[in-house]
């Protein structure tokens, strides 16, 4: 039975992303593209050779430390829809270190990649508090907060450290900017996002206090009659998901974008948890749904291109991978689901008898 | 602060707190049927840019509206199909149709528009006193006369909304399947009926709302409008105390924070724009965080509803 349900967890996405490029197919053919050109411009776009593999984990770095930040807050059962504030809260800091402080290379980057995380866990412990302490619902709280940030973001970029006639902040550095991998668009942000991911994956199931922090998330009340410290447990499960927003916020400023603009981070949030949630708050299954998507986002420039279709069906086919495979994975629990499922054994079992 | 400022303050507010209201009302019904929704954002936003296309295509706003609401529906039936007969849980699928329903939305206008960035407006809805072919003076009439009829059918739903609830059978079935769906049952209350029946209103009144926004408030759509109203909504409903007095009140409030905000923006005082634009954001936690979280909601929200459990 408990190799049944883990075979689900791993079918339910796939025949869920299946179903999603069915419908994108049909949407593109509606649009008069020929599909299979179209889905083969978008296979080519996003890994047909070394340089664009190196755009599409280039991409998907900043969601990949977006969707562990949703990963770990859920896993404590905190439902912190609030990655893409603390991602620019962590931004911003690293902005105003890399360009104000005068301190340039190594030193720098190690300055503002930790500026960065300790604003993102700061913003995120906001929520944090008012949920421990005043029960509230920490969905609007960091929704909300995030709207706070992207506006301080605009005054940052439009006003405090605006350069010039645009509205955008001076470029960090080149002393500052993360270091290219092989010549290729990913940088060492995306080690550190990996890294990340493997302290987190380590933490969470080869620890005893991670396997608390899970115990949190499952049953609260259990948990606490079982002695564990479950305000704190919910207040670091803020901090650490809002730190590692933060830390993806300056690694994507020092490794990618390199100044703040309009619509820097956009979506990013959002996108976080619709990855941790088809990657079933795994994480490492978590980083490999976000290179997928970001291979759909590259990918999708290059269908554009061949074939007139709009990037945004991308976003569509992401869209519909999150809602059947939400909806897939809460049918594969209804009793009724698993008793059909048992008839089909016992018929499979007599046909074979 | 002269009184034309404070009388024009007054007027945007009403003019704000109504999508809003229309946002508010769709949880509200959805939550006294045991299912919280937090995809009202989403909702809206599809709603707002069908409620665009539809006025832009055939010149009538009040079709626009009737066009958001069809689809506010039809997308909240995939909620509906998802959380009452599969029991998926009811926060992740909100967080879904967020995610699904402005994506939609996004994908339609560009394919619609195409790759052209040209600005397409669309007439407004005509006030009330305009439709009459009067031109009010004073600040009553204003109040009441110069509004789009949008306004005063939010109004109207409040009233009806607080009567239904607490003074008829039917809304009594209603509230009970929120509270103890297994008790309702063996009332005799249909209680999926009743989910579904939530669910119809629901995303009704959320395309309405998102609607509203560009059928009555701005002439064009942008990805976004929405603007994180579906959540204030939401905190509408914990601060209004569920009940439909309670949250006109809430929605009055952060209309007044909204409209406060876009007064403050045009004297500008040498602070930038931003700040003032954070405000309802920042009320919004404000308010929570003073009022505190005293259980006060339909005891069943949020739990799934399997007929077959004991």
């Amino acid at each position: 039975m408990k190799n049944n349900s883990k075979l689900a967890n791993f079918l339910v996405p796939v025949i869920s992303i299946l179903l999603a490029f069915v419908i994108g197919c049909v949407i593109m053919a509606v649009l008069g593209a020929n599909p299979f050109v179209a889905l083969q411009s978008l296979w080519i776009g996003a890994f047909g050779s070394l340089r664009n593999v190196g755009t599409t984990l280039a991409r998907s770095t900043p969601l990949i430390f977006t969707s562990l930040c949703a990963c770990f807050a859920y896993r404590c059962g905190v439902f912190n829809l609030g990655g893409e504030g603390q991602f620019l809260m962590g931004s911003i800091v690293c902005c105003y270190i890399a360009t104000k402080s005068g301190i340039e290379g190594l030193p720098a980057i190690l300055l503002c990649l930790l500026g960065g995380t300790a604003a993102g866990g700061a913003w995120a412990l906001v929520a944090g508090l008012l949920k421990v302490y005043r029960n509230q619902n920490e969905m609007i709280i960091t929704i909300m907060l995030n709207y706070v940030a992207t506006l301080l973001m605009g005054v940052v970029y439009t006003n405090w450290l605006r350069d010039g006639s645009v509205p955008q902040t001076a470029s960090v550095p080149d002393a500052d900017k993360l270091s290219r991998l092989f010549g290729l668009r990913i940088t060492s942000a995306f080690v550190i996002a990996i890294a990340v991911g493997l302290l987190i994956y380590y933490f969470l199931f080869y620890t005893s206090k991670g396997f608390q922090l899970r115990a949190v998330g499952l049953n609260m009340t259990a948990a606490e009659f079982n002695g564990f410290a479950v305000k704190r447990y919910i207040l670091l499960s803020f901090i650490v998901s809002g730190a590692i927003a933060g830390l993806g916020g300056s690694a994507e400023l020092l490794g990618t974008q390199f100044r703040l603009i309009n619509g820097f981070g956009a979506g990013y949030g959002f996108d976080g948890v619709a990855m941790a949630l088809i990657g079933q708050l795994h994480p490492l299954a978590t980083i490999l749904v976000a290179i997928f998507f970001a291979a759909l986002r590259v990918g999708s420039t290059t269908m554009q291109a061949a074939t007139g279709v709009p990037t945004s069906v991308s976003d569509i086919i992401q869209a519909l991978v999150i809602v059947f495979t939400v909806a897939g994975l809460a049918m594969v629990k209804l009793p009724q689901f698993k008793a059909f499922l048992g008839r089909m054994a016992d018929k499979t079992q007599k046909e074979a008898v | 602060m002269d009184w034309e400022f404070i009388s024009n303050l007054l007027l945007a507010s009403v003019r704000m707190a109504t999508p809003l209201i229309f946002l508010a009302l769709a949880e509200l019904y959805s939550q006294r049927a045991g299912l919280v929704h937090i995809g009202l954002e989403g909702l809206a936003a599809i709603g707002s840019l069908v409620g665009f296309l539809v006025s832009l295509i055939t010149g009538s706003p009040l079709l626009g509206v009737a066009a958001g609401a069809a689809v506010g529906i039809l997308v909240n039936m995939i909620y509906a199909y998802a959380t009452i007969n599969l029991c998926a849980e009811q926060i992740v699928y909100g967080m879904a149709i967020n995610i699904f329903a402005p994506a939609l939305a996004s994908f339609i206008y560009r394919v619609y528009f195409g790759a052209g960035s040209e600005l397409v407006q669309v007439a407004l809805m005509r006030s009330l006193a305009a439709i009459l072919g009067v031109t009010p003076q004073s600040f009553l009439l204003k109040l009441l006369l110069d509004q789009p009829p949008m306004v005063y059918l939010a109004y109207a739903l409040v009233l009806f909304t607080a009567v239904y609830f607490n003074r008829t059978k039917s809304g009594l079935n209603f509230k009970a399947v929120g509270e103890y769906p297994k008790a309702s049952a063996t009332l005799g209350i249909n209680v999926i009926g009743v989910k579904y029946a939530a669910s119809v209103i629901c995303g009704a009144l959320a395309g309405i709302g998102g609607a509203y926004l560009t059928t009555c408030y701005a002439t064009t759509y942008t990805d976004g409008n929405v603007a994180g109203r579906g959540f204030i909504a939401l905190a509408a409903v914990i601060f209004g105390r569920w009940s439909a007095g309670g949250v006109l009140l809430a929605c009055l409030f952060f209309g007044f924070c909204d409209a406060l905000q876009i007064r403050l923006q045009v004297g500008s005082y040498g602070i930038p724009y931003q700040f003032f634009q954070m405000i309802p954001y920042i009320a919004t936690v404000v308010v929570l965080a003073l009022i505190g979280m005293k259980k006060a909601g339909p005891k069943g929200v949020g739990k799934p509803y399997l007929r077959e459990e004991r």
